[in-house]
């Protein structure tokens, strides 16, 4: 199902693109306000960097349940031969999949445009980065089920995932800053255990729930 | 004659809270008379936080029966959660401007109120978009879980930055009174129109199904 999805967006090219493309001028757009003085850099950027991820993340994750249900594929893929909790983590892993497509495009942007020294911390922007994107998928691929569901669903997901991911947003951006300013101690380490936890309380959530979001 | 009594005894503790605030309560030397929506304020807050529980306990009920009396619970208590965590911005923001001469700031008990809003918003908004009503209940009861789980981790969040909020500020014990008079009486109120809410959601639901029936020939 993994393949499917990526085979799929790779041949029609329906979702990524649009989500890269909104990411980068999310992103041009934000780095407009960080016309302030070097050392105060650090502390927007973080915030900039993973409101950017969120959005352009959730246009692709928005689409990965409403393309099923367009092209008619939900009640085949409801069909399959595997429990609805199989097609959660598949749908999970194709959206970590497109966030970590989003980062390698915003996070040498934000380097550039902000000038703030997160390259000299790579394997801890990674553990970041890996974190925030399960939280946020997590969270993301429940509800754009659960939108795909419901009428005049347009824009709805991002709605309802907004409220939600604000601890990840919030956590993921003073994570970020603490390396940039060359901070990664017991404060940075607190905010990486709260990423890790909230993408455990919502990944089991997200399992056992979305047995109940694709019943018919 | 038990309902009449019910209104009697809740009409009698929001009265008694009401004068509480305002004549039994010391007024604050600094802050005055403004001083005196904290009791409002405090009673609202911990009702818009207690409605997330609500909702999300009865939507877990739904889920585990599937009885519509369950959804008819937490979609009352997820209005009523939508209206308290109003209010508690609107006297928080009314109190702050008079404190701290400023009617919003990004402090983090606000961010968690505003945030607390905004999931009982999108769990309306959703409801809203659904009309046959075991799908509304069933999409409700997801979206209700996902709050719960979320509201404890926003508020850890948000309470690492550091605030300006008063923790838990020193009161008079005639303060620490008429706040628990405030509490009580505006909790009474809350189960009163919780109950009312869900008989009123009951019929609702009664009179769609008569709407439903075929017409006798």
């Amino acid at each position: 199902m993994i393949s499917k999805d990526l085979v799929s967006e790779w041949r029609a090219r329906r979702a990524w693109p649009t989500m890269l493309l909104l990411g980068i001028v999310v992103g041009l757009v934000f780095a407009l306000q960080m016309d302030v003085p070097p050392e105060h850099k650090p502390r927007v950027v973080g915030g900039l960097l993973w409101l950017a991820i969120f959005f352009a993340g959730m246009l692709a994750m928005d689409r990965s349940f409403a393309a099923e249900r367009e092209d008619g594929c939900w009640e085949g893929l409801l069909l399959y031969p595997v429990s609805p909790t199989a097609v959660y983590f598949a749908k999970l892993a194709v959206n970590i999949a497109a966030l970590a497509a989003i980062e390698c495009v915003l996070f040498p942007l934000f380097v550039v445009l902000s000038d703030v020294p997160l390259a000299a911390r790579p394997w801890h922007c990674l553990v970041v980065a890996l974190l925030g994107n399960l939280g946020i998928a997590a969270v993301g691929t429940l509800l754009s089920a659960l939108a795909a569901g419901i009428r005049h669903s347009a824009g709805l997901s991002v709605l309802l995932a907004l409220p939600l991911v604000v601890p990840v947003v919030l956590a993921a951006a003073e994570a970020t800053r603490l390396i940039a300013e060359d901070q990664v101690g017991p404060g940075w380490w607190r905010w990486v255990q709260f990423l890790a936890a909230f993408a455990i309380v919502f990944i089991t959530a997200g399992s056992v729930l979305f047995d109940v979001v694709v019943e018919e | 004659m038990i309902r009449n009594l019910t209104y009697v005894l809740v009409a009698a503790l929001v009265t008694t809270a009401i004068l509480g605030i305002l004549f039994l309560a010391p007024t604050e030397e600094t802050m005055g008379h403004a001083q005196r929506i904290v009791y409002l304020h405090v009673a609202m807050a911990w009702l818009g936080l207690a409605g997330f529980p609500v909702t999300g306990a009865a939507g877990t009920m739904y889920l585990l029966r599937r009885d519509l009396m369950w959804d008819q619970w937490a979609q009352a208590a997820s209005e009523l959660g939508w209206l308290c965590s109003g209010l508690t911005l609107i006297t928080g923001s009314l109190w702050a401007h008079s404190a701290w001469n400023t009617w919003w700031t990004w402090d983090p008990r606000l961010v968690s109120s505003f945030i607390l809003w905004a999931c009982y918003s999108a769990c309306l908004l959703a409801r809203a978009n659904l009309d046959d009503p075991h799908r509304r209940a069933r999409l409700g009861a997801v979206l209700a879980i996902a709050g719960t789980l979320d509201v404890p981790l926003v508020i850890m969040a948000t309470r690492w930055f550091r605030g300006i909020h008063p923790a838990a500020p020193q009161m008079e014990p005639m303060m620490r009174l008429v706040l628990l008079l405030s509490v009580v009486g505006f909790t009474a109120l809350f189960v009163l129109l919780l109950v009312l809410r869900r008989a009123q959601l009951r019929l609702e639901c009664l009179v769609a199904d008569l709407d439903q029936r075929p017409e006798p020939i």
